[in-house]
């Protein structure tokens, strides 16, 4: 198979994944016992404003009626209304989902400016203390809740030492006394363009605990990674070539060394982006981040099911296309795996 | 020593970080406020210029259009709108109408508007906006549009005063101050901008058309609202109020306690009722606790042995202890109930015949219809996730099994035993347990809704049917607005029709509790309008 073929393929497997998803998610959403109408309407609602409401949502229609309806108006790029806010679901998906992709993004980057390091530096230090340290710090970024690492974050940096923020993405002063013009929706991004320094300081250090709580994950996952492909190409004869010549051991272990051990802890990245997208769920409630996860959570609580397809929706395509992407560079470095 | 660059490199990275840190809190740190308080940051912010207050609020905001909201967002509205009528626990207040009468009967209703109120448009509050704002909502009939139900006709007599003509007698003034569905709009402005569906559009985008004493600066549902003040109120301000009012979206419980507890809101309720003796102690806080207008019910299914014998019913409610429920769901933030209207509402009678925990009295009712020593079993639902409702369930199953009662508790979600109480009430649950608070405080809202006889079960989940209450509370309804006392009669009555048939137990009604930081003073919860904190009246400390 040539990789253009390979590509087209995997295209329309994607496809086919994200589709069966949403019928899924559609029909179990709709078997749940509840009732929109009456959600919809509000606190005492009249049994007339519930016909009302059934009527103006297609409540009352057939549910293969109704699935057909969602399938054709997400064509269209529709997800229908949320039942709890009344406001479309694409519109609160698109300011949450640029809300958790600053906070990914953030969470990712620590990730990596710590984990590759560490992990070059424990291969290095083989079985040395700092070896053993990295170890038992990856092992806890792994196995630890997110969530208690989270609270402990904020107990230490909010309560005690009072350094950073509990919670949010800026403080809502600073953004009245400072206005944002949003570009791309990533404060961090649209405050450093639009040069207003103050939104930038003031939420940067609000994406630090956030961004801290989710980087453990992919930091350990990281280091663990560049460490054992590390540690396997330092073996190899054109490393020790390289020191018999006497070379600078920064230039070995970072030059040469990385470069061959750096795509496998890539591809890791790449599937940790996936996960923290799920690590995202916990981490937004606990710091109040206006994200597709509070989202996504509060709309399960309330049963709003329109919100709840759009996010996974959303969430899914994400999914498939992180580990799509991740497939077809592993393919396009490593022609070996398409067979 | 190259080799620990990397190592280098991870610590400049934390230090950075921290550094960081600390530049970006020195700014905004005084030395005018003890260093121990994470609130120091806030509490500087509330000194200098602008002035702000936030209310941390525990859930989203939904639809902005006064005409048909009938959720969360009763927490914008009275400060970016008013009524002609203010509600109090003391009494009916003038807001936009300066005074009020009505003939003898009270069908006919008369309001003299205050004169030069402004719109934020610049637009002059008429008698014009009134009629247009009351027939739009009733034209929409959503939301709270029930309200209005008595009005036949509105008729502008001039700039400054509007006549009701109603159907049947009823307390208009007490109708025109509700919390939903009363609030008067800018017609200029709105007519001009097409037909109700894209009006209610353009409001719900976070634009406003009030004369209320804060605009809308900045509408962010999930996140936060801002209100701006209006220069040009009619009611002036003062230097120490707030020019910024925020309303933060924070729905976790316990972060909305540490972020009061800091001063990064100053206003927080909700918060787990466990927690408040501790934040009673904190220095930083004041605790303020008001009765609210909610009341729990256990409605009782009448129509379904063995629920359908009065001294079955009569027995259950003697079984339940009253107080220990309110000191071990409520900690104390409440009061047991005394019938079915919660404390401080017209219609609330302390002295009222009410069950107290009598198990022995429970036992021998019990023997005389019949089931000496229980045996039968009862299906009971409550709403999955609300804790006070799972402990009074668990409460009663244990009380009622010493009556030999075998319970089965079912939590189910809202929609979903409310759909099943309404299906068929010989297959429905025998105890449906769920609470009531008016739209706007009349106990007509509580008597009608829930007891009254209904031809389609509605709210009406115990089933109970009774001629002699239905006459007695339309009959009190209909002299509410011109002779009180006669009303307050038929009210008892009814209410002590309702003791005797028991076909619900009365659990209690919980207090507001509000926790305020100590920044911020003059809050005062006024059950007329649940949630809502009137930003005009604070004041920074």
């Amino acid at each position: 198979m040539r990789y253009r073929d390979y590509v087209i393929y995997r295209l329309i497997l994607a496809v086919f994944v994200i589709f069966g998803v949403i019928t899924v998610v559609f029909f179990i959403s709709r078997m749940i016992p509840s009732d929109p109408a009456a959600l919809w309407v509000g606190a005492h609602p009249t049994p007339e404003a519930i016909e009302k409401a059934r009527k103006e949502l297609h409540l009352d229609e057939p549910l293969l009626n109704q699935y057909l309806y969602y399938i054709s108006s997400l064509l269209n790029g529709d997800l229908g209304v949320s039942i709890r806010t009344h406001n479309p679901v694409v519109d609160d998906i698109k300011s949450a989902f640029t809300a958790t992709l600053e906070l990914i993004l953030f969470a990712e980057l620590l990730a990596l400016i710590v984990g590759i390091p560490l992990g070059v530096y424990s291969a290095v230090k083989k079985d040395s203390w700092v070896d053993n340290f990295s170890r038992i710090f990856a092992i806890s970024g792994v196995s630890l809740p997110t969530f208690w690492f989270g609270i402990i974050l904020q107990l230490a940096f909010f309560k005690y030492l009072q350094l950073l923020p509990l919670a949010g993405r800026v403080d809502s002063v600073i953004l009245l006394e400072h206005p944002l013009e949003i570009i791309t929706g990533l404060y961090l991004v649209d405050s450093l363009i639009t040069g207003n320094i103050p939104v930038f300081v003031n939420a940067l250090h609000h994406i630090i605990l956030p961004a801290l709580t989710l980087a453990m994950y992919p930091v350990g996952l990281i280091t663990r990674q560049v460490r054992s492909m590390m540690v396997e190409v330092l073996q190899e004869n054109y490393i020790k070539t390289a020191f018999a010549y006497g070379l600078p051991s920064r230039k070995i272990y970072f030059k040469y060394a990385l470069k061959n051990a750096i795509a496998p802890a890539l591809i890791t990245v790449g599937l940790s982006v996936a996960y923290t997208l799920t690590g995202a769920f916990l981490t937004e409630i606990i710091f109040n981040w206006p994200g597709l996860g509070r989202y996504a959570a509060y709309s399960i609580l309330s049963m709003d099911y329109p919100a709840v397809l759009g996010v996974t929706i959303v969430a899914a395509t994400t999914y498939v296309i992180v580990n799509l992407v991740v497939d077809l560079i592993q393919v396009y470095l490593d022609p070996r795996i398409k067979l | 020593m190259r080799k620990l660059l990397s190592v280098g490199f991870v610590i400049a990275l934390i230090l950075a970080i921290a550094i960081s840190g600390c530049a970006g809190t020195n700014k905004t740190t005084e030395p005018s406020t003890p260093p121990s308080e994470g609130a120091k940051e806030e509490t500087k912010k509330v000194e200098s210029k602008p002035n702000v207050v936030i209310y941390g609020y525990v859930s989203e905001m939904t639809t902005l259009d006064p005409s048909t909201e009938f959720s969360n967002s009763i927490i914008i509205l009275p400060n970016v709108y008013e009524c002609l009528v203010k509600y109090t626990p003391e009494g009916l207040k003038p807001w936009l109408a300066t005074s009020w009468e009505s003939n003898e009967d009270g069908t006919e209703w008369i309001f003299h508007l205050r004169k030069g109120v402004k719109f934020h448009s610049g637009n002059e509050l008429t008698a014009e906006d009134v009629k247009w704002s009351i027939e739009r909502t009733v034209r929409m009939g959503l939301g709270a549009s029930f309200i209005w139900d008595p009005v036949e006709s509105i008729e502008v007599v001039d700039d400054y005063t509007i006549k009701f003509k109603l159907k049947y007698p009823a307390n208009l003034p007490l109708i025109a101050s509700s919390s939903y569905g009363a609030y008067i709009m800018d017609s200029k402005l709105l007519s001009k901008i097409g037909d109700d569906e894209t009006i209610a559009d353009y409001l719900n985008k976070g634009h406003d058309a009030g004369s209320g004493p804060y605009t809308i600066e900045k509408y962010e549902p999930k996140t936060e609202v801002v209100l701006k003040k209006f220069d040009e109120y009619w009611g002036g301000w003062s230097d120490d109020q707030f020019d910024i009012a925020i309303i933060k979206i924070v729905p976790d419980a316990s972060l909305r306690e540490q972020m009061v507890a800091s001063g990064e809101i100053h206003i927080a309720r909700d918060l787990p009722l466990d927690d408040i003796p501790k934040l009673q102690q904190d220095p930083n806080v004041v605790v303020k606790q008001k009765s609210s207008y909610q009341e729990l019910y256990a409605m009782l299914n009448t129509r379904k042995p063995p629920l359908d014998n009065k001294l079955v019913r009569q027995a259950l409610s003697y079984a339940v202890p009253y107080e220990d429920i309110v000191k071990y769901v409520l900690h104390d933030y409440g009061k047991a109930a005394k019938g079915p209207i919660p404390p401080g509402m017209l219609g609330y009678f302390e002295d009222l015949k009410t069950y107290t925990y009598d198990p022995e009295k429970a036992k021998e009712l019990l023997e005389q219809a019949g089931y000496p020593n229980g045996g039968f079993k009862l299906v009971l639902t409550y709403t999955n996730g609300d804790e006070a409702e799972a402990k009074v369930a668990e409460i009663l199953k244990a009380e009622w099994g010493k009556l030999g009662i075998d319970v089965e508790i079912r939590p189910m979600n809202w929609e979903q035993q409310w759909a099943l109480a309404k299906s068929d009430p010989m297959k429905a649950q025998d105890v449906f347990i769920f609470y009531w608070w008016p739209t706007y405080p009349t106990p007509y809202d509580f008597l009608f809704s829930m007891f009254h006889s209904e031809d389609e079960i509605n709210f009406n989940l115990a089933y109970y049917s009774n001629p002699e209450f239905d006459e007695l509370i339309d009959k009190a309804v209909a002299l509410e607005g011109t002779n009180i006392e006669k009303a307050k009669d038929l009210y008892r009555k009814a209410e002590e029709i309702l003791m005797e048939d028991a076909p619900a137990i009365f659990l209690y009604s919980p207090d507001d509790v509000y926790v305020i930081h100590k920044s911020v003073k003059g809050f005062e919860a006024n059950p007329g309008y649940p949630q809502v904190v009137f930003f005009y009246d604070l004041r920074a400390t």
